[in-house]
């Protein structure tokens, strides 16, 4: 049985996106939407304002795709943060090792590479539905010949992975020298 | 009715509802096939192995392809809100979507208006997004692990990616006061099934039950151990078992699975599931008496 979509839903974001000018602000909102994104022109709070005031609500989740095309189209933009003040992206990762083989954690997403030929074995973890795609498009393949997740996932979980790659990459290439 | 509902990595797949059936190194939907890969594959056939050593029919799945744009997951939300009173499952298991607040907000009001309200059972992003949009206690079950724990709780962290530092470097013996902050901040289904090294149990903000043997370290690896996790204790519990034991019995038969497989960092989930039958032919039946 098959169905298709007929409504579009309310809109709940958590994300932000500021902005230097009010212009940038609203080429931004029509950038995204021909993009099929859920955004809505919004104040920032006073806690967050910086440039102008007028921001960009997101779906924080989507920041990844967000960054991308608003660096695709060359339109400016400040930062993307959480509404909720206080909260700041991961920035550190937690590495386990194996014996043959390295697991590279960075906030819910982990790549397990071999330690000597650099191949991704495994990767594991997350829940955002870019992650089975990059699966599917990262095992078995080596690291240093890889796409970077960010530049082909959509969401926060690909943007993890990207930094347990990056990571993964780093340790392979310096147990080479 | 036990019914799955999530996203697959295959962008031409349109919303489609059925009976999946589990062919081995893929699962068939309508006679389209996708692979028993990391994610709501791998769950459905986790499902469907149990479903049939119990002798109870496959489960129905309400699939769409998602590449990460969203734009499959808001077809899927849709046909949630305008639908789960008809379908009315038994088990209702939430699993890899887009995480967005409002229309967890709607599925979750929706499923509410069901002539009985379903065992509702979230995972992945659908966690995240019940989590985020305060929803949690609407929820039976979750199966966060170590860091989605964390996540769990943190009050402010919309998405794993933005926990709090601290809480992310917690370590697994720290997984009691993880449990009781996140029913503190109301971040917590009825019963947390916490996977990793040590597998807990948690109820009303405490833990009752703990799981550590086999040890099979690499199953932290591979990606899909969660996601079989969540599949089995579905198919369990639709099976008549009470929440504990359905919880108890799924972390067992994961990690003798794991064993079994002579789990290494490089193996695949498909391996795994391939080692549930053998386990359930050879323990279920003690398993379930204890």
């Amino acid at each position: 049985m098959v169905f298709g979509f007929t409504k579009k839903n309310n809109f709940e974001g958590g994300g932000l996106i500021l902005f230097g000018s009010v212009e940038e602000a609203i080429a931004a909102e029509k950038i995204l939407k021909e993009g099929a994104y859920e955004t809505k022109l919004v104040a920032p709070p006073p806690a967050l304002r910086k440039g102008c005031d007028l921001a960009l609500e997101i779906n924080l989740v989507e920041k990844t795709g967000v960054e991308r095309i608003l660096r695709t189209e060359n339109l400016p933009f400040l930062e993307i943060l959480p509404v909720k003040s206080g909260s700041e992206l991961l920035q550190v990762v937690q590495v386990t090792d194996f014996g043959s083989a390295i697991m590279v954690k960075a906030g819910n997403m982990k790549l397990t590479f071999d330690r000597q030929s650099g191949v991704i074995l495994n990767v594991s973890g997350g829940g955002c539905p870019d992650i089975p795609y990059l699966h599917a498009q990262m095992l078995d393949k080596k690291l240093a010949e890889t796409p970077r997740p960010r530049d082909k996932g959509y969401t926060l979980c690909a943007l993890m992975l990207d930094r347990a790659f990056v990571e993964s990459l780093d340790i392979w290439s310096n147990g080479r020298k | 009715m036990f019914l799955i509902c999530g996203t697959v990595p295959r962008e031409d797949l349109p919303l489609t509802l059925g009976e999946v059936k589990f062919l081995g190194s893929v699962i068939s939907l309508d006679g389209v096939e996708i692979p028993c890969t990391q994610g709501t594959a791998a769950l459905i056939s986790a499902a469907c192995v149990t479903a049939r050593y119990l002798h109870l029919p496959p489960p129905r799945a309400l699939l769409v392809g998602d590449d990460g744009t969203g734009k499959g997951s808001r077809v899927l939300y849709d046909h949630l809100i305008k639908n789960l009173p008809a379908l009315s499952p038994v088990v209702l298991l939430l699993h890899y979507m887009l995480p967005v607040m409002g229309l967890m907000k709607k599925v979750c009001d929706s499923a509410s208006k069901a002539k009985k309200r379903p065992f509702m059972i979230a995972d992945a992003a659908a966690m995240y997004a019940a989590k985020a949009a305060g929803l949690a206690p609407s929820f039976d079950i979750f199966t966060p692990d170590l860091s989605e724990m964390a996540f769990l709780a943190d009050p402010d962290a919309m998405h794993p990616a933005y926990v709090s530092r601290h809480l992310f470097e917690s370590d697994a013996s720290k997984i009691p006061e993880l449990v009781a902050a996140a029913y503190r901040h109301k971040n917590a289904a009825k019963m947390l099934l916490v996977k990793g090294s040590t597998d807990y149990i948690a109820s009303d903000g405490k833990i009752i039950e703990t799981i550590s043997q086999p040890e099979v370290p690499a199953l932290e690896a591979i990606g899909g151990t969660g996601d079989t996790i969540s599949g089995m204790v579905g198919a369990f519990i639709h099976g008549g078992l009470r929440p504990l034991d359905a919880a108890r019995v799924t972390f067992r038969a994961n990690r003798t699975a794991g064993q079994v497989a002579g789990a290494t960092p490089a193996t695949r989930i498909s391996e795994i599931i391939e080692a549930l039958s053998r386990v359930f032919e050879k323990h279920l039946d003690e398993w379930i008496k204890t």
